[in-house]
């Protein structure tokens, strides 16, 4: 496995983790300083444009350079490594390191457009950071530490059924650098057996996308929630108490929308869905509001998780 | 003293080819030789006479031959000078590199004096070194006993060479033992593949030529002169093959039931069993893994066979060459969750299918589900790992499944003409005859859908495929009761484990490398070294067939007229090697090893390159036949010749860019005079002395080709860098040296990086001023 760095990390915000679910972060934090991990986060970073890349509002240019930018505020930091809490990010930011090492033009046409703005310090050389060495998400950093997240477990959870769910630009976007299996994901259930507790493992539709297909949702809400509801049918079909996912696209595709499509399919879902981030945090003990931040669910957490077994120790 | 040596010089015509574009008047009056004469075509038999008489009456030393390339008639004029030794002559190739590709005269003539001067400085410097013939030993190993390795053995015993087979598994036969029926395209039926493999075993078994070791790897390999020293492993098989009748009667009282390989684990076999009926050795063999050693087998059998203390043996082969048929294995379902492989029974590949249907199979040839019944509706899926280009495929095509999933598809349409078999496919691929089959399937009733499933799920009692119909461009959704999968063939654990062992070329999908795929299909890029069947690509049992005595017939090739080895080899002064073995790991061809007590240089695989030299501290290694003074006595030969303001650019080119070098002329391109090419055995040979020397004593540039290919090309390079540097600190301009790729067919890019190299030296000239 590639080696994944525990400290100089700038842990990276996303825009839609703190405005959907600031629990995720609070979540991130949590766990990390349980598992020793050294982090920053820096209020001169900005969001990554993904949202708006994939729906035509950025283009590659604009998403670069503000990636170089941001780049330049992780060097500052002296914290090289960045980590991101939602897929998207992930994907964008790896794209645009490739890019600014590989495309001389590209990189050239934004150090000049930071020069002509009076903007020198962001200028980005080749090779300042390295795709594959500098770019993780934190459930990269989870699964490194899987033997110490073992070792600080509160709550035993194996009482749930659990299936997991991994989001398209952590898996199928950049191949070599995903750890857990492309074609058979599984980096999110080994984080759930570190919990002491057992996924389900393969279930139909596990490697679907979620639907949102960013604009998607709005555009073509038709084809977005056929592609939901495959998933939600799958996940029903198995009994699946809990969802654990990466990527805060996911988690509002399923938590916000699921009540409607549980409506349009005539069924009735009962999955909480969970970043794997606060599946670790509440395993080892989080507060449900301050760590959790439970109420920013829409399917009611302690509609499944009504009370909490301490693990024998 | 070299100077004092008597060198004839031989200028030849060739009909017009060179005297209507050189002055050879001019050139015989600038040259300064003990003699000098002038031939109409002096290839031609009455060349042989001319030479010899001149050479007597003139007491010749050495001798240039001013013609054609070296490549098109070296070896004629190193037989006709004798008694001088060939190497003795030296050839100025004024043809395909002067006349042919210069059309001014005066320059031509200019150039051509040039090349001869220095063939002649080079010839002076010549020594006397005799060619190596080497004769290999006539035994062969072929390595795996599937239908490639069984056929090259028969061929090459037949032919009467000794041959040791060596198999991996307790029998022979392979894949083709196991896959039931095969087909002919042309026959268009189908038929018991086992009718066909048995007489094939039958006559290997009994040609007395032919040794069969069973149960065997190799595990350790060493070459020396020719002679490969194979170390073999045989695992116990624990019966005494000489003693055991197959009788079975050892397997009936055994109390242990394992999954059985040969039908892919579809059926049960006992601890001791024998694969399958016709398999050889005819004994029954114990598997040790699973054996509880109760003793039953031991007290049941009459005729005392079992040894259940037997050890694993160590023996050693020596061989002059090896086959290697060590073949393929199926892809590795754990790859595609998606198909549900591991989670349903139902859910089979196409080998499983051979099985299934064969009747000396789990099911006696029924087509039966795992509850038992027969199915409704089969679906196959195509290109299981081949040519994806996802994480965990192939890119490749693994070309026999598009025909095995329609001759299992017409095997269950004849018999069960109720069931419905769709295959999803990729692209059907069926050249020549084989699509009259194609044909002939659909004729069948077989139903085809172009797309790739994308997952199989089993809903309720039955599958649900999930696939694009990408001719209509349609989402469907396919009921199915059984899905066989078509799984890609990659390379054997025992192919990629022989490669290793005996380090030989792979290509990047782990198939033994054939040493070029158009013209040199069986051999490799290790001397001595064969390949057939699906151990050096997916293929059907035809054309496994095909190389497999293609192979045998390169190992007669090599026993019978043995191999002769240019004598510029390395060469290990015992006085002065203290055996430290650094020269071994620099030496990329691997050529050399510690044997006894002193560095051993196998004259096979030793190039001449020089590399070793450099290791030695010692001193202690030598390259025959002078080369290093030969290269600085022709650098200096051209220099000689400088007159002001010519410009003078030295091309250091090995066999494969002096044959491309050679092609410019024969398609009668051009490039400019001031090209002079030099040829050397291997151009890491040209050394950073050699470069300074040329550019501090008039050569305007030097250009420095190399074939990709070959082993020191990245040494090479390394070192052209290392010496531009060198260049760039003693305040000379870096940029007249170069370093370029050359590759035969591309001779029109060679012309071409000529003509930019001097221009650039051109402007280098101007600049500098």
């Amino acid at each position: 496995m590639k080696s994944v760095p525990d400290k100089n990390i700038l842990l990276f915000r996303s825009c839609l983790v703190s405005v959907e679910y600031p629990g995720v972060e609070a979540s991130t934090k949590f766990v990390f300083d349980k598992l020793g991990v050294d982090y920053a986060i820096s209020e001169k970073q900005t969001c990554c444009t993904g949202l708006g890349y994939y729906s035509d509002v950025f283009n590659q240019l604009d998403t670069s350079a503000i990636g170089a930018r941001n780049f330049s505020v992780a060097k500052d930091l002296n914290r090289p490594n960045l980590v991101m809490m939602c897929a998207t990010c992930y994907a964008i930011n790896k794209k645009s390191v490739k890019l600014l090492n590989k495309n001389d033009e590209l990189r050239e046409e934004i150090n000049t457009l930071f020069d002509e703005n009076g903007l020198s310090h962001l200028k980005y050389e080749k090779d300042d950071l390295k795709p594959t060495e500098n770019i993780f998400h934190v459930v990269d950093i989870l699964y490194s530490k899987r033997d110490k997240i073992k070792e600080n477990i509160k709550y035993d959870l194996s009482d749930y059924k659990i299936a997991t769910h991994h989001g398209c630009h952590y898996c199928k976007v950049h191949y070599e650098d995903t750890i857990g299996g492309v074609r058979d994901p599984n980096i999110i259930d080994d984080i759930v057996e570190a919990c002491g507790c057992k996924s389900i493992g393969w279930y139909d539709h596990k490697r679907a996308t979620c639907g949102t297909g960013f604009r998607q949702r709005y555009s073509n809400p038709e084809l977005s929630f056929n592609a939901t509801a495959d998933k939600m049918n799958a996940v029903y079909d198995e009994d699946v108490d809990i969802l654990v996912h990466l990527c805060p696209n996911c988690h509002i595709q399923f938590d916000r929308y699921q009540h409607l499509i549980s409506k349009r399919e005539g069924k009735e879902y009962k999955a909480i869905h969970l970043n794997v981030a606060q599946f670790v945090a509440l395993a080892m003990g989080g507060d449900f509001d301050k760590v959790i931040g439970v109420k920013a669910h829409t399917v009611p957490i302690d509609s499944i998780i009504k009370e909490l077994k301490e693990v024998d120790k | 003293m070299r100077d004092d040596l008597k060198v004839g010089v031989f200028i030849c015509e060739c009909g017009g080819n060179i005297s209507d574009t050189i002055d050879l008047d001019e050139v015989k009056d600038s040259l300064d030789v003990d003699f000098i004469g002038q031939f109409e075509n002096l290839c031609s038999l009455n060349g042989r006479k001319i030479i010899r008489d001149a050479i007597f009456d003139h007491d010749l030393d050495r001798v240039v031959v001013a013609a054609c390339s070296p490549i098109s008639h070296e070896k004629t004029f190193q037989d006709y000078v004798k008694p001088l030794n060939p190497y003795f002559m030296d050839m100025a190739n004024v043809r395909e590199q002067c006349s042919w590709v210069h059309s001014d005269k005066k320059k031509a003539t200019q150039k051509a004096i040039t090349l001869i001067n220095a063939s002649i400085e080079k010839v002076k410097q010549s020594d006397a070194v005799d060619p190596i013939y080497c004769q290999t030993p006539d035994e062969v190993a072929v390595i795996g006993g599937g239908i490639a390795g069984m056929n090259a053995a028969l061929s090459l015993a037949k032919q009467g060479t000794k041959v040791t087979l060596i198999e991996q598994s307790p029998s022979i036969g392979g894949h083709m033992a196991k896959i039931g029926k095969v087909f002919s395209p042309v026959k268009i039926a189908e038929e018991c593949g086992m009718c066909l493999l048995n007489p094939i075993l039958n006559e290997l078994v009994w040609n007395e030529n032919i040794e069969v070791i069973t149960n065997a790897k190799v595990i350790e390999a060493e070459r020396r002169s020719g002679t490969y020293n194979l170390i073999i492993e045989k695992s116990p098989r624990y019966v005494d093959v000489d003693r055991c009748i197959a009788c079975g009667k050892c397997s009936e009282v055994c109390d242990i039931e394992v999954p059985n390989d040969w039908n892919d684990g579809l059926s049960m076999r006992k601890a001791i069993y024998r694969p399958f009926g016709q398999s050889y050795p005819e004994a029954y063999v114990i598997d040790m893994e699973n054996c509880d050693k109760c003793g039953n087998c031991f007290r049941e059998c009459n005729m005392k066979a079992i040894r259940l203390k037997s050890k694993p043996e160590k023996m050693l082969l020596q061989v002059g060459s090896i086959i290697l048929a060590t073949g393929h294995k199926l892809f590795d379902m754990d790859k595609r969750p998606e198909y549900g492989y591991d989670r349903y029974d139902d859910v089979i590949t196409q080998s499983e299918l051979g099985r299934i249907t064969g009747v000396n199979g789990p099911t006696k040839g029924k087509l039966l589900k795992s509850n038992g019944e027969v199915p409704k509706r089969i679906v196959m899926i195509q290109c299981v790992g081949s040519r994806d280009e996802k994480p965990d495929g192939h890119r490749y095509c693994s070309r026999i499944c598009c025909t095995v999933a329609l001759k299992n598809a017409n095997i269950i349409k004849h018999k069960y003409p109720d069931t419905d078999v769709l295959i999803c496919y990729t692209d059907i691929r069926t050249p020549g005859m084989f699509e009259k089959y194609y044909k002939h399937t659909q004729e069948n009733e077989v139903r085809f859908l172009r797309g790739r499933p994308g997952e199989v799920v089993k809903k309720g009692d039955n599958f649900i495929v999930r696939v694009e119909d990408t001719l209509k461009g349609e989402f469907a959704e396919i009921e199915a009761d059984m899905v066989v999968l078509s799984t890609a063939m990659e390379p054997s654990h025992g192919t990629r484990e022989i490669a290793e062992i005996l380090n030989i070329g792979t290509t990047e999908d782990g198939f033994i490398k054939e040493s070029h795929p158009k013209i040199k299909p069986v051999t490799t890029d290790v001397q001595g070294i064969f390949v057939c069947g699906t151990a050096q690509d997916p293929k059907d049992i035809t054309e496994s067939i095909m190389q497999a005595t293609a192979a045998a017939s390169k190992v007669s090739e090599y026993n019978y007229g043995g191999v002769e080895i240019e004598p510029f080899i390395a060469e290990i002064d015992r006085e002065k090697c203290t055996l430290c073995g650094d020269c071994i790991g620099k030496c990329k061809y691997k050529s050399m090893s510690i044997q006894g007590d002193e560095v051993y240089i196998d004259p096979m695989s030793c190039t001449g390159c020089g590399k070793c030299l450099v290791a030695c501290t010692q001193r202690a290694i030598s390259v025959n036949g002078n080369i290093d003074e030969k290269i600085m006595a022709t650098i200096k030969g051209v220099l000689s010749k400088k007159e002001d303001n010519q410009r003078m650019i030295l091309v250091f080119l090995d066999n494969i860019g002096y044959t491309a070098a050679d092609n410019i002329g024969v398609n009668r391109l051009s490039y400019p005079e001031s090209i002079y090419i030099i040829k050397v055995h291997s151009v890491n040979r040209v050394g950073p002395h050699h470069i300074h020397y040329a550019l501090e004593n008039g050569a305007d540039g030097v250009f420095i080709g190399e074939f990709p290919g070959d082993l020191m090309y990245d040494e090479v390079e390394r070192k052209v860098d290392k010496v531009k540097n060198t260049i760039a600190s003693l305040n000379q301009n870096p940029e007249r040296l170069t370093f370029s790729k050359v590759y035969i067919p591309y001779f029109s890019g060679l012309a071409r990086k000529f003509i930019d190299f001097d221009k650039k030296i051109e402007e280098l000239n101007e600049i500098e001023l």
